[in-house]
């Protein structure tokens, strides 16, 4: 009986320290609103821009200037995709690079905005034979490449949490468009970031 | 900053403005052969060809033993009839793969271009030292379907098992750059890694096939000089003489166009590659024996054969205006897969034969 009303006492006591509620994460976590300029700097997934299929992956940064809610400033990714037929392995790099655009909105550590980027993306192709290789195959009949320069134009919500200090965690993501060899190629792009506000 | 983005976007047209072809566009070819036929075509066509549509196929070998009753002495006259007409020759060239063609002119110098390598069941030896030769086979495409479909030996009807397939085929053949061991040939080789001499398709006296892809030709050997060379452990041997190894690109293959029923064997795929044989149930209605050569023998045997039969078995060869060359094997007992040994056979006609057959029927013990 002692025993049982020393584990009901125990259990009374905790339940009123867990009432007491926890520390505000903005006491442990300070950060700063920062001023007009921002860095980011992430990993991005997306569509190829000129592929029909697969994912590409690579990094990107930009840089963003003004205050909320208008603001500008410029980006670049490079991100690149390996997809395979029976007969070729094609590799795209894409090298995107934006002037952007956007309308933010700051609520607390959060800010919520919506990015319009137009620019163009340079897209390296690399085109393998396969088989090629087994095959004595050498030089163009093995691989070939190409480099163009196509229009291209992305639309992202963006969202940022200041996170401690100057730093924020940044995720953006929307539909990105091209004109590649005359006609409109819609894909997607996305990335997760980090961001330096000073 | 506009006039930054306008000479960004200027600079970056200049610089890319190749067009991307992503998977499209046409494939590269692994390899390119010419081919030219020799010979007149009106001399060797067929009666039946109206509108011939001549083809050049790329077909991969396979290796191949005979069945023992086509390379052992035969018992008796009636035996070797049925072996010269159902037994092809044991050194030919033994199709099994048809990957890529074209049409062809004859007379004129045609390229064909193979878009895929052989695939790794095609290729004799390991991964670090294979082969794959192949004939370059001229037929008419009489279906129209492209490529040459590979036939079968006829076999006679017969009782308990599934109807076979016997894949026959309209196509005719009129020429192959490797008909056989036995004449001169030029084959197409692919090689990977090492090259190893094995018995497949053997070069014995010959360079090494060239890496990739190479056009070989060498003169071929004779049966007799096959099999003392076999006698003696070792592989015949071609004459230095008539072998040459090239690149395909420098090389114009030559076919000379025959009558059909000289080379139509090269178009034969066989059912079996091991020698093995699958005896079959007798049916109740006799077979053709009137236009098929047709005999009874004993079941053969090599030294040291553990699993000798005294059976006596009828032999039904195909005739001679059939495609392909073959034997129909029967027997009064058997098992299930055409096997001749087992526990429990599948059928036993020893008791009640055919009222048709015509061998001696063995006493049951």
């Amino acid at each position: 009986m002692l025993r049982l009303v020393s584990i009901l006492a125990t259990l009374l006591i905790a339940r009123v320290c867990f009432a007491e509620g926890p520390t505000v994460a903005s006491d442990s976590f300070p950060y700063r609103p920062g001023g007009p300029i921002l860095l980011d700097a992430g990993l991005v997934l997306g569509f190829p821009t000129a592929l029909p299929t697969g994912l590409s992956r690579g990094v990107g940064a930009g840089v963003t200037f003004g205050d909320c809610p208008l603001r500008w400033g410029a980006r670049a990714a490079w991100v690149t995709a390996t997809e395979g037929t029976q007969i070729w392995t094609v590799t795209h790099s894409d090298l995107r690079a934006r002037l952007t655009g956007s309308a933010q909105h700051d609520a607390g550590r959060g800010s919520l905005g919506i990015r319009l980027g137009i620019g163009g993306t340079l897209v390296h192709e690399t085109r393998t034979r396969n088989q090629g290789a087994r095959a004595g195959r050498t030089g163009s009949e093995l691989e070939t490449s190409a480099l163009a320069m196509v229009p291209a134009s992305d639309l992202e919500a963006v969202v940022g949490l200041h996170l401690l200090g100057p730093w924020l965690l940044t995720i953006s993501g929307g539909p990105s468009f091209a004109v590649v060899d005359g006609s409109l190629h819609s894909s997607w792009t996305a990335e997760l970031g980090v961001a330096w506000q000073p | 900053m506009i006039r930054i983005a306008t000479l960004a976007a200027i600079s970056g047209s200049l610089l890319g403005c190749d067009s991307l072809v992503g998977f499209g566009g046409d494939a590269t070819p692994l390899v390119t052969i010419q081919v030219q036929t020799t010979g007149d075509f009106e001399a060797v066509r067929s009666p039946l060809g109206t509108n011939p549509d001549l083809q050049v196929a790329v077909v991969w070998g396979t290796q191949w033993l005979p069945e023992a009753l086509c390379f052992l002495p035969p018992e008796s006259p009636e035996v070797a009839a049925a072996v010269v007409q159902g037994c092809r020759n044991p050194l030919s060239f033994t199709p099994t793969n048809v990957t890529s063609g074209g049409p062809i002119t004859p007379g004129i110098p045609t390229d064909i271009s193979l878009l895929e390598l052989p695939a790794a069941d095609l290729l004799f030896g390991d991964v670090t030292a294979r082969v794959a030769y192949a004939s370059l086979v001229i037929y008419d495409d009489r279906d129209h379907s492209g490529t040459l479909e590979l036939a079968r030996a006829r076999r006679q009807p017969t009782r308990g098992f599934d109807p076979e397939e016997d894949a026959a085929t309209n196509d005719v053949v009129y020429g192959a750059s490797f008909l056989a061991m036995t004449e001169p040939d030029t084959r197409l080789a692919y090689r990977e890694g090492a090259f190893i001499e094995t018995g497949y398709f053997p070069r014995h006296g010959c360079g090494v096939p060239l890496p990739a892809f190479s056009i070989l030709t060498a003169g071929g050997f004779s049966i007799a000089a096959a099999v003392i060379a076999t006698q003696n452990g070792m592989l015949p041997s071609q004459d230095p003489a008539t072998c040459s190894e090239h690149k395909p690109e420098d090389t114009l293959v030559s076919i000379p166009l025959r009558p059909t029923a000289e080379v139509r064997e090269v178009g034969c795929e066989q059912r079996r590659t091991d020698s093995s044989v699958r005896y079959r149930e007798p049916p109740e209605t006799s077979p053709d024996l009137t236009t098929h050569s047709y005999a009874c023998a004993k079941i053969p045997s090599l030294s040291g054969d553990s699993s000798a039969n005294s059976q006596i078995q009828l032999i039904v060869a195909t005739n001679a205006d059939e495609t392909c060359k073959g034997i129909t094997h029967y027997t009064l007992l058997g098992c299930d897969e055409g096997k001749l040994m087992c526990d429990s056979p599948e059928w036993d006609y020893r008791a009640t034969p055919p009222d048709w057959w015509p061998c001696p029927v063995q006493a049951v013990r």
